[in-house]
């Protein structure tokens, strides 16, 4: 369903809006990543930026606006010009746009019944018909890189927390996905495993991923980042580069959430 | 005393058939189980409150008004089919509605960001369904399924009162001919406690199991 | 039908008030002596895996070869009672587990014996957790007092046979038969829902 001329970004947030009941969780969101870029999204609790990030791979649903993968709809698709009503698109194409963005979560939703194996292999091997052979090396390479490979057929109870959130991550890639979201994968951690995850992620980056990494690891953020998004009350306060945001904040609601944070964390 | 070798046998086809009865009824109570449980959670309104309201109905009458209703029906229809076969579905519809609130709390037990993982990879409900929750699920289920089963074993006890050759039915002649209450009844509720009491064991094993998870 | 009804009704209000009662009672006798206990768990085993239908046979016929027949009534009450005694001490005892100990140290540390802390303390707070449980016992209760039409209790379930036996209306009269259980099920589920709000504890 693509153009002629296939646009350099990777994902495309146009004016959504998302409510709860009458609580307005996400106002007129608009946002672009660019193809390998790597974009933070930073806010206070309850801004919103969680729920945006699991909007792009549609697993919160919203009621204004569009997302586009790669060109391609996820969710609702809408006429060309940009006119005429959306229309939600059937289960089975939402599937597989999923296909096109891995997601790891906070609280890692490793499968307790698989092998640490069997949890990279499942969705290669159902989804993209894989063989099962071809779906071992695959899942072997990921997890020599994430630094695992002797763990591949012990179950998840008996992994850290950092090592879950390692298999996650390699869990994810194996669909070889156009971007990733990261949907603050390190909060839920003990600060000493904190590192190991985000090495990864910035390897990740070095590669040149598109992905957006809701977070809050501001040092990471502003050392790895390509660009930062600053939200609260479901909306886009200011997104510039980390330098700009972190350095020269101008949303006023901005500079008191770095105040709060330089008082503890010292960035 | 010779009377009751003499009943033996009437006792064993008692036994006989309330052992077939618990089996049937138990398979169809599991497998329409299965359906609310499902259409419970997967349907779309229209299905879903019908189940609902069923499930409700079921849950607020005896099971022993259900077995008359079938009884009198059959009557009527001058009992083209067998009263053995018809108590044997009226109680497992019956005790589906046990079986789908079992199944029902086993798929919600599992943790949500188990169903969302399998969704972000982009498997469709049936595979998360098959792949991820059901395994998981069934740890949960096990105990109160077993227990559930229980309940069908006693169940069958009441067709006794519509004159099926079942175990009770069988004690209450035994009785009428030997008046020997106490041991023939306290013998039919032996084997009712060495049947239920063996699935009861089979049940607190599989609670410990799901323990050793956790 | 409906003089029926009341015999249902008076049955299962008493089934269900004896029960309660009765069902402490073997929970205190099951954390009593080692003798206690082991009748004890022999009893509750014995009820909660034989049928209803076979322990009102057992009291029912058993009293009248014993020379002091029970009206099928009170032999239906008796049966009813012991069964669900026994299923409401295991439930007493799950609430009982779900106290916290700190409540039980607390009253300990107040000055109270053993005892004392455990029926002025624990126990009331382990009957409010349990409401719930209870409720779904009672709708049994309810629900079981039917099978008495077997040993010829003139309640609402005997009448409706009776009324089918001699009428041809039989299907509207088990209509309204199941119509007035669910009526009365009912009912008794939104009075133990209100218990519920206003006595009741979320853990």
């Amino acid at each position: 369903m693509s153009i002629e001329g296939q646009s350099l970004q990777e994902i495309e947030i146009d004016r959504i809006s998302k409510w709860f009941g009458n609580n307005k969780v996400l106002d007129e969101v608009s946002l672009s990543v660019k193809k390998g870029e790597a974009l933070a999204v930073i806010g206070p609790s309850g801004s919103g930026k969680t729920t945006l990030l699991r909007c792009v791979n549609f697993l919160e649903d919203f009621q204004q606006g569009t997302i586009k993968v790669s060109d391609e709809y996820i969710g609702y698709l809408q006429d060309r010009d940009g006119t005429g009503s959306r229309q939600r698109q059937p289960e089975s194409d939402i599937a597989l746009m999923r296909t096109k963005v891995g997601m790891v979560f906070q609280s890692f939703n490793l499968f307790p019944h698989m092998t640490v194996l069997r949890n990279i292999t499942l969705a290669p091997t159902r989804i993209l018909k894989q063989s099962t052979q071809q779906a071992n090396e695959t899942a072997l390479q990921l997890l020599e890189r994430v630094g695992l490979k002797d763990k591949a057929d012990v179950l998840p109870a008996s992994l850290s927390g950092g090592q879950q959130q390692r298999v996650a991550v390699a869990r994810a890639l194996a669909m070889k996905p156009k971007a990733m979201l990261f949907d603050e994968v390190t909060s839920a951690l003990d600060p000493e495993l904190v590192s190991e995850v985000l090495d990864v992620i910035r390897e990740l980056i070095g590669e040149g991923m598109t992905m957006m990494i809701v977070t809050h690891e501001m040092s990471f953020a502003r050392a790895f980042s390509d660009r930062v998004v600053f939200m609260a009350d479901g909306k886009m306060l200011e997104i510039d580069t980390p330098v700009n945001i972190f350095e020269n904040p101008q949303n006023p609601r901005l500079v008191s959430f770095l105040e709060r944070f330089r008082k503890s964390y010292k960035i | 005393m010779d009377l009751i070798i003499l009943s033996l046998p009437l006792f064993m086809k008692g036994l006989h058939n309330t052992l077939l009865m618990s089996l049937g009824a138990t398979v169809i109570a599991t497998v329409l189980g299965v359906v609310f449980a499902l259409i419970q959670i997967f349907g779309n309104i229209f299905f879903r409150a019908l189940v609902e309201i069923f499930l409700y109905l079921i849950r607020g009458i005896p099971l022993l008004v259900l077995l008359f209703t079938m009884y009198y029906a059959l009557l009527y229809m001058g009992f083209r089919i067998d009263p053995l076969v018809g108590g044997t579905v009226v109680i497992g519809i019956y005790f589906a509605a046990f079986m789908a609130e079992v199944f029902r709390g086993g798929l919600l037990s599992v943790a949500r960001g188990q169903w969302e993982a399998g969704y972000a990879l982009g498997l469709r409900t049936k595979g998360v369904v098959l792949n991820i929750i059901t395994y998981q699920a069934l740890k949960v289920i096990g105990a109160p399924y077993v227990n559930t089963v229980i309940m069908v074993v006693k169940g069958t006890s009441l067709v006794a009162v519509i004159g099926i050759t079942e175990l009770t039915f069988v004690g209450r002649q035994i009785v009428e001919r030997t008046l020997e209450p106490f041991l023939i009844f306290g013998v039919v509720a032996g084997i009712y406690v060495v049947i239920c009491y063996s699935l009861s064991l089979l049940a607190r094993y599989l609670e410990r199991k799901i323990g050793y998870v956790n | 039908m409906l003089e029926g009804l009341t015999v249902t009704l008076l049955l299962s209000i008493l089934a269900i008030l004896f029960s309660g009662v009765w069902g402490v009672l073997v929970l205190l006798a099951l954390r009593a002596n080692q003798l206690f206990r082991v009748v004890g768990r022999i009893y509750v085993e014995i009820m909660r895996n034989t049928p209803i239908i076979v322990i009102m046979f057992f009291i029912f016929f058993g009293s009248g070869i014993l020379g002091a027949p029970m009206t099928g009534f009170a032999a239906g009450l008796l049966s009813l009672v012991l069964q669900n005694g026994a299923y409401i001490a295991e439930i007493y005892r799950g609430g009982i587990q779900g106290v916290s100990k700190r409540q039980f140290e607390a009253g300990m540390a107040l000055g109270f014996l053993p005892r004392q802390t455990f029926l002025l303390i624990v126990l009331p707070q382990a009957i409010r957790k349990v409401i719930a449980p209870l409720g779904t016992q009672g709708v049994m209760i309810i629900k079981d007092t039917a099978i008495v039409a077997t040993i010829s209790v003139a309640e609402m379930t005997f009448q409706a046979r009776l009324l089918a036996d001699r009428t041809a209306a039989v299907f509207e009269i088990f209509i309204a038969l199941a119509g007035l259980y669910i009526i009365v099920t009912s009912i008794f589920n939104l009075g133990v829902r209100v218990l519920e709000r206003k006595y009741g504890y979320k853990n």
